[in-house]
């Protein structure tokens, strides 16, 4: 039997790649799975939302406008935390402000990923005179006070239209953060890819021919890809809280909660000594946050590969 | 096919030199010459051997072939083509017929490939071969190189780094090159796995009628594989002769001290120390004259100012660049 | 000093790393001594587990992952093993000292050469630093470093691999130690370089009259320069014999096989001998014999295959860890074989 006839024939061995690994390796935490189904919950509650808001059920958080109560009820078994201003349940707010805060930090994270791996990997792999501009322009970019540059584009953004689609006051959010926030990755990934630039896996790879394209791609991206989901993980959380800082300060979601925005109406309420609005919208925010932290971390732990014990 | 006077390869005055940047301005203030005016050529089914130690220059020269770093002047002709002033389309040709197998085994594997993969993407970029017919060659060339063909889904992490090294051997005659370059191929090996793979590659050798330009800085294992021999110092060659000529009738002051600093396991074949003093001086800024004269126990006037050249010395092709030796 | 100019005895010491994948048993049953002003050397293949030997007796096992779980390392009269962490950090440095394989990694980047020799001084010996300065200039001079006023007071960078060498050397035998362990202290060298260090640390072992502990795999490093050597094999030894004696006449399949496919200057071959298959995982070590899947007697026989032969003395000065061995077997086991 030739040794073809033997591969096809036989049950093959089966290899297992660094990503099996090491997700095998994050499996043996404890902690983070519990982290990760914190996580898991918050997403499947703002998918929820969305698909309730495209089949108009009725359910609690969609109904948010309802009045449930009178103004200001302090937190009782009917209302677990209490009412705001207009008698709505702070609870269903809380609920919804799930899907603005994740959605914003989602949309987010997936502009300045397709933003900076991109420009990175350029940047990196071909250096000369394309790497000087790349890092002069983020390095510029990163220069700006972060705030400042985000409050600009999301006032010029505001009420403009893109492709023909208005931009109303979460996408002008997430795109100023979006926008704003690729060059973390970017010099992540750039200083990765050249790293690996030297390996001999990608002088041979040019030694047998391959063009520059496909180095990058097949060789050079997956070699570093783990790190953007790191970076992605933990960088969720800073997008959660711009898109909050965003709303607290009246330039994010003004019809609809969100988390910022209830901490925007809880600074007069707590003078009349109403707490439950604030303490509802910090307690969602901590939690989602915590949870991606420990996530993060454990991330990074297991995917290293310089971690492995060789 | 070789070209005229039966070389496959061969390697005229070759330069490869690294600029140095300071400053603002990122000035060039000097040059690292990694590879300073080397010339020797290889015949059809030959193996050469390039020995010296680290920072000689022979891991560059080894690049430089191949484009894989730029070379600064010279000629490298494959075949009747100057491989260095080949345009893309021909060096994309060339590239298949000169392979290299890499030194570190860790590190000459993509990590995130299987194996099959990695053995298989030469066929594929330059073959466009895909499917069952992939399958079937990286299959045979598995078991060529000693392997299991059943490990085709594994990945370079579950393997030693012997058999990590026969991977890159097999990625290196996936092409069916006629030049294979080894760099440093087993330098990174325990010892009791050396000898398997030099001999691997002896019989590889054998089988397709391959050419081996072999690097290392080991002159035991040198003088075991190699046919003809040059040893580097400081981006030049030095001297040059046949395996067995070279090792009986060492002429070079370099030559000798490296073969007696060679630590020897039987004492009675022990030869007399010759130690060298002082360091391999910086490559950015060489000494003037011989390359070797502030280390060379033979130093004189002439050493100092002159440079020497590579010539030949008794008829049986034994080349040595130092005056001294020539003297006898 | 020990008794009969015995100055450490490790006596059967086991390692083990407590690892996600299982236990690896790095270091298992391992005993050897050094005597006074003698150079032993530890030779073996990479994973054998000679490194982890050398950590061990300096108690230098990174926990909790990897602990001594078993042994005694006696030094001086006392067992290392029972001393407090604070008599340790005594003797290390001090007493016993260490130089390892990479010297660029192992001395500090953002600190003078001087400044990391007159600090290992201070450490150890009650001096002003007026007379550890001096004396760092002296060392840099005994280790061959030429211009040493000037070399004082260079950054690791600047320096050439064998010159860190010689440095990481000037910093071990500052305070004079008794015991110096030099783990694949020229293997990152080249071969000149290497040579040049070896002379040094012979000439500073006939000046000091100290011990060494050379750990390599370099078969010929350790016949030019060993007094006397253990052969490591997947953890653990599997022969030991004076230096001149071993290479006249190797007697375990491994070290036969060792020497039998080196690479030989002058001794011109078609191919090499090998020893056929790969070293074993430490996870995954056979059962019997470690060696025997690889032995051209042992991968056939019974014996071999289950039962693991232990470290005997078979005659003076040598021990061997093999059932074929000559003067291996007892009476009683030979009646049982046959």
């Amino acid at each position: 039997m030739s040794d073809v006839d033997k591969i096809i024939s036989s049950k093959l061995l089966k290899g297992r790649s660094l990503w099996q690994d090491g997700l095998r390796r994050l499996w043996k935490r404890k902690l983070a799975m519990i982290c990760f189904a914190v996580i898991l919950i918050y997403f499947l509650l703002a998918g929820f939302i969305y698909a309730a808001e495209l089949f108009h059920w009725h359910v609690g958080p969609i109904q948010w406008q309802e009045e449930v109560g009178r103004q200001y009820e302090s937190p009782s078994w009917k209302n677990v935390f209490g009412t705001d201003i207009f008698g709505q349940s702070v609870l269903r707010k809380m609920l919804y402000g799930a899907k603005i805060s994740i959605t914003v930090a989602l949309c987010a994270s997936i502009i300045s990923i397709v933003i900076g791996v991109p420009l990175g990997a350029i940047s990196g792999y071909f250096r000369g005179v394309t790497d000087e501009i790349i890092v002069w322009v983020y390095s510029t970019l990163s220069s700006i006070p972060y705030i400042l540059l985000i409050l600009a584009f999301a006032v010029v953004l505001r009420d403009k239209a893109l492709f023909g689609y208005k931009l109303t006051g979460i996408t002008t959010v997430y795109l100023a953060i979006g926008l704003t926030s690729w060059v973390g990755i970017c010099r992540l990934i750039r200083g990765e890819v050249i790293k690996h630039k030297n390996r001999e896996y990608v002088m041979a790879a040019q030694s047998y021919g391959c063009s520059n394209s496909r180095i990058i791609f097949r060789h050079l991206l997956p070699n570093v890809f783990h790190l953007v989901i790191i970076d992605f993980s933990l960088r969720f959380v800073s997008f959660i809280h711009a898109e909050v800082i965003l709303s607290f300060l009246g330039l994010g979601e003004a019809t609809r909660p969100s988390w910022g925005a209830m901490i925007n109406d809880a600074r007069i309420e707590l003078s009349r000594g109403v707490w439950w609005q604030m303490a509802a919208a910090t307690a969602a925010i901590f939690f989602i946050s915590l949870a991606l932290n420990i996530f993060g971390d454990a991330l990074r732990d297991s995917l290293d590969p310089k971690l492995r014990i060789q | 096919m070789a070209n005229t006077n039966g070389y496959l390869l061969k390697v005229n005055d070759l330069k490869t030199w690294f600029p140095v940047k300071k400053g603002l301005m990122r000035k060039t203030v000097g040059y690292v010459r990694a590879v300073n005016g080397v010339s020797f050529a290889i015949k059809a089914g030959q193996t050469l051997g390039l020995v010296g130690e680290s920072g000689c220059g022979k891991t560059t020269v080894a690049r430089s072939i191949v484009r894989l770093v730029p070379a600064t002047a010279g000629e490298v002709i494959f075949e009747d083509t100057d491989v260095l002033s080949a345009e893309k389309k021909r060096l994309r040709q060339i590239r298949k017929d000169i392979s290299i197998i890499f030194q570190d085994p860790y590190g000459s594997l993509n990590p995130r490939m299987t194996v099959g993969d990695i053995i298989g993407e030469p066929l594929k970029v330059q073959k466009g071969i895909r499917g069952s017919e992939l399958t079937e060659q990286v299959a045979m060339l598995l078991s060529k190189v000693g392997l299991a063909p059943e490990y085709i889904n594994r990945y370079p992490h579950e393997f030693s780094g012997g058999q990590r090294q026969r991977i890159g051997v097999a990625r290196a005659l996936a092409l069916r090159p006629k030049l294979v370059i080894c760099d440093e191929p087993v330098s990174a090996l325990d010892v009791s796995i050396q000898s398997q793979i030099l001999n691997l590659l002896k019989d590889l050798q054998d089988e397709f009628g391959l050419t081996y330009l072999f690097i290392a800085h080991d002159l035991a294992v040198v003088e075991f594989f190699c046919d003809v021999v040059a040893v580097m110092y400081m981006g030049r060659i030095v001297e040059q002769a046949d395996s067995q000529e070279l090792y009986h009738n060492p002429l070079h002051p370099y030559t000798k001290a490296l073969m007696s600093a060679i630590p020897e396991v039987d004492p009675k074949l022990r030869g007399k120390r010759q130690r060298l003093s002082g360091e391999v001086p910086s490559i950015m800024n060489p000494p003037p004259g011989c390359p070797f004269h502030p280390r060379c126990p033979l130093t004189e006037g002439v050493c100092k100012t002159v440079e020497q050249k590579l010539e030949e010395i008794n008829g049986k092709g034994h080349l040595v660049a130092c005056w001294k030796s020539r003297e006898h | 000093m020990g008794d009969n100019g015995k100055l450490l005895s490790v006596e059967n010491i086991s390692t083990h790393f407590f690892t996600e994948d299982g236990v690896a048993q790095a270091v298992q049953d391992v005993s050897f001594s050094i005597k006074n002003g003698k150079t032993f050397a530890l030779v073996g293949e990479s994973g054998c587990g000679k490194s982890v030997t050398a950590l061990s007796i300096m108690r230098l096992i990174a926990g909790p992952q990897g602990k001594i779980v078993s042994g005694k390392i006696v030094f001086d009269e006392k067992n290392l093993l029972e001393l407090k962490e604070k008599q340790m950090r005594n003797i290390r440095g001090n007493k016993i000292a260490m130089i390892f394989q990479e010297p660029m990694t192992s001395l500090n980047p953002v600190y003078t050469v001087g400044n990391q020799i007159v600090e290992a001084i201070r450490l150890h010996q009650k001096k002003p630093m007026e007379r550890a300065w001096a004396d760092t200039v002296e060392m840099l001079h005994k280790v061959g470093i030429p211009d040493p006023d000037r070399r004082v007071s260079e950054y690791p960078h600047q320096m050439s691999g064998g010159m860190r060498q010689r440095v990481m050397i000037a910093m071990a035998v500052s305070c004079q130690p008794k015991l110096l362990i030099a783990d694949e202290p020229t293997t990152a060298l080249d071969v000149t370089i290497q040579a040049q260090i070896l002379d040094l640390l012979d000439k500073l072992q006939e000046q000091n009259g100290m011990s060494i502990l050379l750990i390599t795999h370099d078969l010929g490093v350790v016949a030019e320069r060993a007094d006397d050597v253990a052969v490591m094999y997947a953890s653990r030894i599997v022969e030991v014999a004076e230096s001149k004696v071993l290479f006249e006449g190797p007697l375990h399949p491994y070290t036969q096989g060792l020497l039998r496919s080196l690479p030989r200057l002058g001794i011109s071959a078609k191919r090499l001998q090998t020893i056929a298959g790969t070293v074993p995982d430490p996870l995954h070590f056979p059962t019997g014999c470690k060696f025997h899947p690889r032995c051209p007697i042992g991968n056939s026989d019974k014996r071999c295959q289950s039962i693991e032969p232990g470290l005997r003395q078979v005659c003076d000065g040598r021990c061997v860890a093999c059932w074929y061995a000559p003067g291996y077997e007892t009476e009683q086991e030979k009646k049982n074989t046959n």
